[in-house]
């Protein structure tokens, strides 16, 4: 048995095993340091660095027809978005890609050879325009792309009654216009709250998401709109434009037994999933926002306040001289008339010198209260963003007889074809107001719902409204307004021509008008009221008659939309046609 | 040989029962009795060698284990990114862990006098592909390491780290007896070492130049060279790693980032700091394996160079401890296999192999946990790399031949 010789090398040898240990053990105390005593301050900055306390977005409600057909709806679309710096061949991807999702090539290679780590490509993305992405990316083996998905809004029936509808802005989907605006806060519901862990390029870490609060979904608004009738009024609003060269127009179909608006048209119009050729001028809705003098639409107030004071009757004559002198401002008729006429001839006939007679009967403050108690000067509904009141003016500011004279044939005073069709329909509905509305229901996500019930008052009587009513049908069937007569129903109503009224300069257009034509039908049982609106038409029929006029150009209109409304309705016709 | 005596004897003294009566009684039977004795101490040696083998290769299975678990949830984020398929790195890693334990085998085999005799020659295809890549080389982050050979990638400083051992191991065995002369001592010394520090930083790899040098270091311990000559050479060495590691713009940067790594979290101390945010995340018991954040685009490099904050994130303290204790053990069955070498060159040998892998791993630990700075190694049989799996476990194979010829030199006539 040899002991082990001692060798002068492994003293060291042992010494560096030993410092080796020794350091593992350093490393080890430093490890414990780190993720023992230190840990919790450590991790926290590790939170700080990729906790993002985030809202939940809530599913936008839908918003629907009478009859429960989708008129917008929140779907799931997609995003295309691309981390730049994984992106390889920048020019071969985007030839490849923004074909398909109808984006500019040039803009997105840009996008592509940018610096960042994440940039949009295509936003609101349809599910197979996504897929179609999707698949060629892998075919063309695309590397750095990513798909987001995001709520979409689309409009299913693309531009119908898109300036009623309304829009949703992109980014946070808040309704920006129409109903979507109007309706938000019910359509929008409650956020939730969450808390997501994201890398450093604000990509979501799967599997770190924590729930705090789930969100709420907005409610369901179903309208009062019917799609048919809608779909019948844009179109016949868009052939009178187009016959007439007309800038724009509008259309107001009210029930006015219940004030449900059936049909809102304003035209030119645009379609809400199709954002790349929005204009202003096309989102605005004419129906509610456009001011218009009402011209002789107006008369049937003149007319009615002098009824229901008592002060004329149907039959009541008045001299109806060419020209009649008001303070200084001649008024005078279009056309001949005879010198005498009575009450109901002259609003079959339109006479302004007739008007203004009664008018002068009546008296200023009278004449105020009806024009105020039909609704003019404020907003008719509280269902519109950007509703204008229309413009009338104290009694106590008018200029004395000549704005008299002038409102008595609806000079000097704005209404929209909102307001028309809600006098018309107040006396249609026997003299009695029904708040026009456009909102039905709103339908919260639990189920229960909440019915508008419009307001209601008197403004005139019954028997003045049907007296009225019936010198609206003689408008049609003897006066200026033939063009607005059905074969299978009894019409009532009224034309209006105004010389536009320039707000830049202040002065009257000698060429551009304003034709109206509001009307009732069934005039004996009223089931319908129309206004229709033509922002300067032009031309003439072939028979010579100047389609600048409302019983030319906008009475045809009504026409149509008459007829098409009583049939959707399904009003039996109740007029024989030699009647 | 020099007629010490090994560890055997040692090891057979300690289990040995008291030596039996019969021993003594003829000359006949002493003689059978030796050959028994013989018989028995082999079969005991035989199974030392295999328990020691045991101890050497477990810690090292494990680690490699680790590291691919590791690897499977540090490499996912940025495979995906980069390739479209999350298994990218880890399908590569584990043809490198196949490769490397076909090189551990080999190399188990190969009696490892053979790379005494073929020292120099191994040196030199080393430096051949220094030069080699400093020529061809493919520049990566502004540095030229990586030899493209069709689909293969050759980094030739890996070779470098053994082959210079080897070299240094074999002259220092050579000259055993004449490293008290300085001249001796020195020449070999500056010239093995110049030569691959000098290639080394021309490509520049500051890191593999930093570890060869302290590996030799260690080697040079372990010789017969006398102290005051290591201690000399120890302090130029020193001041010459001080003056390189402030040479450059960005290891400045790396030592000040590692002095203070908040004073600059998103620059300088920007890996520091997240390495350590992904540790502290980790806390005792790890958020669970897969679940690491820091491998989201905030640390760079989860899995080469900081797979370890990944093990600490995931596994916890206990994890990575477990990490620290195989290393540890590693380095102790390694130096245990040094001092029972059956000759100079296979302790001087062992000692470069066990030094290099331990040192390499403590530089890579020790910047995870902001200890040491940043050097930009890999974690031995842990990161991800195809050459340095082969070339380390490969040395590991060197160590057990080591290991092995041990017991079979001392019952040898």
């Amino acid at each position: 048995m040899r002991r082990p010789q001692f060798r002068f090398g492994d003293l060291r040898v042992v010494a560096l095993g030993l410092v080796f240990v020794l350091a593992w053990g350093g490393i080890g105390y430093r490890l414990f340091r780190v993720q023992g005593a230190n840990a919790a301050e450590l991790a926290q900055l590790g939170f700080d660095q990729r906790l993002r306390h985030e809202q939940i977005e809530a599913k936008r409600g839908t918003i629907y027809d009478r009859d429960g057909v989708e008129l917008a709806v929140t779907i799931y679309g997609s995003s295309l978005a691309a981390d730049p710096s994984l992106v390889e061949e920048p020019a071969r991807a985007a030839a490849a890609l923004a074909p398909v999702v109808d984006a500019d090539y040039v803009e997105m290679v840009t996008r592509l050879e940018g610096d960042g780590r994440f940039v949009y490509l295509a936003r609101g993305l349809e599910h197979d325009v996504a897929e179609e992405a999707r698949r060629i990316i892998e075919e063309e083996d695309l590397v750095g792309f990513i798909f987001e998905e995001e709520p979409l809004r689309i409009y299913p029936s693309g531009a119908l009654a898109a300036p009623v509808i309304g829009l949703t802005r992109l980014d946070d989907g808040s309704g920006v216009e129409g109903i979507e605006a109007v309706m938000d806060t019910e359509l929008a519901g409650r956020p939730g709250k969450r808390i997501v862990e994201r890398d450093r390029a604000g990509r979501a870490i799967p599997q770190a998401e924590f729930l705090l609060e789930p969100s709420v979904p907005g409610s369901d608004v179903v309208l009062t709109l019917d799609r048919e009738l809608q779909y019948a009024a844009e179109r016949s609003l868009q052939a009178g434009i187009d016959r007439t060269d007309a800038i724009g127009g509008a259309v107001v179909a009210i029930d006015p037994r219940t004030g449900e608006i059936l049909a809102m048209v304003s035209l030119p119009s645009f379609d809400g999933s199709d954002r790349s050729q929005l204009d202003p001028a096309t989102i605005r809705n004419r129906a509610i926002s456009d001011v218009f003098e009402p011209g002789s639409t107006l008369k049937a107030v003149t007319v009615a306040a002098a009824l229901e004071e008592g002060i004329v009757r149907p039959d009541t004559p008045f001299e109806t001289p060419r020209e009649i002198e008001i303070s200084g401002e001649t008024y005078s008729d279009h056309g001949y008339n005879p010198p005498v006429m009575t009450v109901s001839d002259i609003v079959a006939k339109s006479s302004n010198v007739g008007t203004i007679q009664i008018q002068r009967r009546l008296g200023n403050e009278a004449h105020y209260r009806y024009l105020d108690a039909f609704g003019l000067g404020r907003t008719a509904s509280i269902d519109f963003q950007g509703e204008a009141t229309g413009r009338l003016e104290h009694v106590t500011d008018w200029c004395g007889p000549a704005c008299g004279a002038s409102a008595a044939i609806g000079y000097g005073i704005g209404a929209t074809p909102l307001q028309m069709a809600e006098i018309y329909a107040t006396l249609a509905n026997d003299g009695e107001w029904v708040e026009p509305h456009i909102v039905s229901e709103i339908i919260a996500p639990d189920g229960s719902s909440l019915v508008t019930e419009p307001r209601r008052r008197e403004v005139v009587s019954a028997d003045t409204a049907r007296t009225i009513r019936s010198m609206l049908r003689g408008v049609v069937e003897r006066g200026t307004g033939r063009r607005a007569a059905l074969d299978d129903f009894p019409v009532g109503g009224k034309t209006g021509t105004t010389n536009k009224f320039n707000v830049e300069s202040g002065e009257y257009s000698d060429t551009d008008t304003i034709a109206w034509f509001i009307g009732i039908a069934p005039i004996d049982d009223p089931a319908i009221v129309v206004a229709v609106v033509l922002d300067t038409p032009r031309g003439e029929l072939p028979d010579g008659t100047d389609l600048q006029f409302g019983g030319a150009s906008a009475a045809p209109i009504f026409a149509e939309i008459a007829e098409t409304a009583l049939h959707q309705l399904g009003v039996a016709p109740t007029h024989d046609a030699d009647g | 040989m020099t007629g010490r005596t090994t560890p055997f004897d040692h090891a057979t003294r300690m289990t040995e029962p008291a030596p039996t009566p019969t021993i003594v009684q003829d000359a006949d039977e002493r003689v059978s009795t030796r050959d028994q004795i013989r018989e028995e101490r082999a079969a005991r040696a035989l199974h030392l060698r295999d328990r020691r083998t045991v101890f050497i290769v477990v810690p090292v299975i494990m680690l490699l284990i680790v590291g691919l678990g590791a690897m499977l949830s540090a490499s996912s984020v940025v495979a995906i990114r980069e390739t479209g398929d999350h298994l990218f790195y880890i399908k590569r890693q584990i043809i490198w862990v196949g490769l490397g334990l076909a090189s551990l085998v080999i190399f188990s085999k190969v009696p490892y006098r053979w790379y005494r005799t073929f020292a120099l020659p191994i040196f030199l295809v080393a430096v051949i592909g220094l030069l080699a890549t400093l020529v061809v080389g493919d520049v990566r982050g502004g540095a030229r390491r990586w030899i493209e050979v069709g689909p293969l990638t050759i980094q030739a400083s890996e070779f470098a780290k053994i082959a210079t051992i080897i070299l240094l191991s074999a002259v220092l065995a050579k000259k055993e007896r004449l490293l008290d002369r300085f001249p001796h001592f020195i020449l070999p010394v500056v010239t093995i070492l110049g030569v691959v520090s000098g290639l080394l930083l021309l490509q520049p790899d500051f890191g593999t130049a930093l570890l060869i040098g302290v590996s030799a270091f260690a080697v040079l311990l372990a010789s017969s060279a006398p102290l005051g000559f290591l201690v000399g050479l120890g302090g130029v060495g020193g001041a010459l790693a001080v003056a390189g590691a402030f040479a450059m713009d960005y290891r400045r940067d790396r030592i000040t980032g590692f002095l203070d790594p908040f004073a600059d979290p998103l620059g300088t101390g920007h890996q520091a700091v997240q390495s350590l945010v992904a540790l502290g995340t980790g806390g005792l018991f790890g958020v669970g394996l897969g679940a690491s954040r820091a491998r989201w685009s905030f640390l760079p490099n989860a899995h080469t160079d900081f797979i370890f904050a990944i093990i600490g994130e995931e596994t916890g303290f206990i994890g990575a401890m477990l990490v620290i204790v195989l290393f540890a053990v590693f380095a102790a069955v390694g130096i245990r296999i040094a001092l029972t070498a059956p000759d100079t060159f296979g302790r001087l040998l062992a000692v470069g192999i066990v030094s290099w892998l331990t040192f390499q791993a403590l530089v890579n630990i020790g910047g995870v946990v902001a200890v040491l700075p940043i050097t930009g190694v890999p974690l031995p049989f842990v990161s991800s790399g195809g050459n340095a799996m082969i070339v380390s476990l490969g040395a590991v194979g060197m160590l057990i031949n080591i290991s092995r010829s041990s017991g079979v030199e001392s019952v040898s006539p």
